[in-house]
């Protein structure tokens, strides 16, 4: 199976042939694959040298945690990307901002009230959780269109608190 | 004499209380919330009873609860760690008018040093250098503080008076903020110690963080076990700490001076057990008392690693009122050490807590490595209490050495299940000017990002994009076979045929 891998925006052409053979960049690689103590961690030994990583899926992706390095990875195979090539670009990213609790926590604030517009890093809501007051900020300007919380609430992690539009 | 112990507190601290009870041959009672039934201080204690609901003030914090387990248990001392009830000083004094003796100081000396203001006041009346700010004036209003802060001059901080560990603290730099953040300090203190109370400081440009462990026995006996460097901080929560401090270094004259101060400050409470004396260090040398932590510290480790000493059974030896075992000239710091606190937060995501069960954990081991830690697979960590989940230490005989263990602990050390700052201490202890032992504590915040510090750094894009591939891939053909598994026995365009027919 071919795939397209972009590391840090540089692109990579991978083919999978087994878990014992890759070809990179048209080159042929002999990998040893295997998953540690189950996964995220990998093991990897290319070419006599052994390398270990954290591998966690994102939203966006794969995380590639290796001696304390931070890899942003995405990877394509050849039916996603002649998908995305062919709506060419064209999902504008528009609508509504879902500001999502990004942990379980105690809301502490939410000094916003609908159909107040916000600037860009305006505090939204404050959470509390592991003992901090986490200020959650808005990502871009807006017109806050719902608050779903009050102050004294509880909420799970990704639970909605605030829509922005 | 007490021989058993009541650990009014949770977490890694908790294990390592009961740890030193367990050495002396003392029996131990752990206590729990709801939260915390499998906790391994739970399973390590002797006996185990429980508080109550999750939230810190259903459970750790409900003293009466604490006490009245204690006299049930047949415990006849309490140690409470750090946090909670610690600084606490009607705690102390319900527990010793229980009959029960409390393993830190005297209430009068925690209220003496717990009242941040009060503290300041006190010792400054010693001779003791404080760093300016509205020191000895309890509770101002918000006009007061308003005031009064063009007279100390900007930039300041704003602390909460029964505060630590940067709750309800707040940088002021300049007068037209300081309204919104002292609202912000107040409601932050208010939710932590449950007094909105504030003061000002001067905040000292490039300061270090040095502090002093102190020991001091009933019979009038007070040592110093040298310094603490905690001056690399984010948001004023320590993150890592060394034993000696690098900005001392060989100064002992220094060292010595401080030592004596830190001890004088303690006695102008009249102060037993173990203690620490913070004081900020300018570049110039000149050292300002800033607070006393009248219990353990959490970063107690570094100096027993280089003193060789058991902090926790010398609080409990000192609680049974034996003379200090050691004077001063006795104490000597062999080596260096440093300890790294390893939290559940993401360092890619601003340090955000992350919560869920561990799934694995793999600690390092080998020579000149510690780890203390409450958590093991399989325990949730859950949002109730704080991100610590372990500290790891390393010694070395040269700093050097320590540098060069810590790494090889950090890169061994696998933590699955919730994101942990480990790859921020690999990327500190990377930086040169860590390595040159040139932070104050502000370098985190203003000069260190742990983007910047993994440029230029030795880099493996190949081997990442082989590993993600491999994986995607891994993970493509398991889910293909999910679906393959729950294929129905027909073929499924004859199923929905059949479905079709049903509903016409």
């Amino acid at each position: 199976m071919k795939y397209l891998t972009t590391v840090d925006s540089q692109p990579y052409e991978i083919e999978i042939k087994s878990e014992r053979e890759v070809i990179v960049n048209g080159e042929r690689v002999e990998v040893d694959f295997q998953s540690v103590a189950d996964e995220p961690v990998y093991s990897l030994i290319v070419d006599g040298r052994s390398h270990e990583a954290y591998v966690y899926p994102e939203q966006n992706g794969l995380s590639v945690l290796m001696v304390g390095r931070l890899y942003q990875v995405t990877v394509e195979d050849e039916r996603q990307r002649r998908l995305r090539e062919a709506t060419g670009g064209l999902t504008v990213p528009t609508g509504d901002f879902h500001l999502k609790a990004p942990m379980p926590g105690l809301v502490v604030a939410a000094p916003v009230e609908a159909g107040q517009s916000v600037e860009r890093g305006s505090i939204l809501v404050i959470l509390e959780s592991m003992k901090m007051q986490n200020e959650l900020k808005a990502p871009r300007e807006g017109t806050v269109t719902q608050v779903r919380v009050r102050p004294g609430d509880r909420v799970d992690q990704n639970q909605i608190l605030l829509t922005l539009s | 004499m007490f021989t058993k112990v009541l650990i009014a507190n949770r977490g890694e601290i908790a294990v390592r209380v009961i740890r030193a009870c367990r050495e002396l041959g003392m029996e131990t009672v752990a206590v729990f919330s709801e939260a915390d039934r499998s906790a391994l201080h739970v399973r390590y204690a002797d006996e185990a009873y429980l508080l109550g609901p999750a939230p810190s003030r259903d459970s750790y914090l409900r003293a009466d609860r604490i006490i009245d387990i204690a006299r049930r248990s047949g415990a006849d001392a309490i140690h409470p760690g750090y946090g909670f009830l610690a600084e606490r000083e009607d705690f102390a004094r319900a527990v010793g008018e229980a009959g029960l003796i409390f393993i830190g100081p005297k209430p009068s000396a925690i209220a003496a040093m717990g009242d941040k203001a009060v503290a300041r006041k006190t010792v400054a009346g010693a001779g003791i250098p404080v760093v300016p700010g509205t020191e000895g004036e309890g509770s101002l209003r918000d006009d007061e503080i308003v005031a009064i802060a063009p007279q100390i001059g900007f930039p300041l901080l704003i602390k909460a008076t029964a505060g630590g560990g940067g709750k309800g603290m707040r940088e002021v730099a300049s007068a037209a903020d300081l309204p919104a953040l002292l609202q912000a300090a107040r409601r932050e203190a208010e939710a932590a110690f449950g007094d909105g109370n504030v003061y000002l400081e001067k905040l000292v440009l490039n300061a270090r963080h040095i502090e002093f462990q102190i020991l001091a026995d009933e019979h009038d006996n007070i040592i110093h076990l040298g310094e603490r460097e905690c001056s690399l901080q984010r948001r004023h929560q320590k993150l890592l700490e060394e034993a000696p401090s690098p900005f001392i270094g060989d100064d002992d004259e220094l060292r010595r001076r401080m030592g004596e101060v830190a001890c004088q400050a303690a006695r102008s409470v009249d102060y037993h057990n173990a203690g620490t004396i913070e004081f900020l260090v300018d570049k110039d040398r000149n050292f300002f008392f800033l607070e006393m932590n009248t219990r353990l510290q959490v970063e107690h480790p570094v100096t027993e690693t280089v003193t060789g000493l058991d902090i926790v059974k010398e609080q409990i030896r000192i609680a049974r009122g034996r003379k200090l075992h050691v004077t001063q000239e006795d104490i000597h710091l062999n080596g260096w050490a440093i300890e790294c606190r390893i939290n559940a937060e993401d360092p890619y995501n601003n340090f955000l807590p992350s919560v869920g069960r561990i799934a694995q954990i793999i600690p390092p081991t080998g020579p000149g490595v510690r780890v203390d830690t409450g958590v093991y697979p399989g325990f949730e960590i859950s949002p109730y209490y704080d991100s610590l989940i372990s500290k790891l230490i390393c010694w070395g005989e040269t700093r050097g050495e320590a540098i060069m263990r810590m790494r090889r602990a950090l890169e061994e050390y696998r933590i699955l299940g919730v994101r942990t700052n480990i790859p921020f201490h690999q990327s500190i202890l990377d930086s040169h000017r860590f390595i040159a032992g040139q932070y104050d504590t502000r370098f985190v915040e203003e000069r260190f990002s742990i983007n910047a510090a993994e440029e230029g750094k030795e880099t493996l894009p190949d081997i990442a994009a082989i590993l993600a591939t491999l994986v995607a891939h891994r993970q493509g053909q398991q889910a293909a076979q999910i679906v393959r598994r729950g294929e129905r026995d027909t073929s499924n365009w004859k199923w929905v045929g059949r479905w079709e027919r049903m509903h016409r």
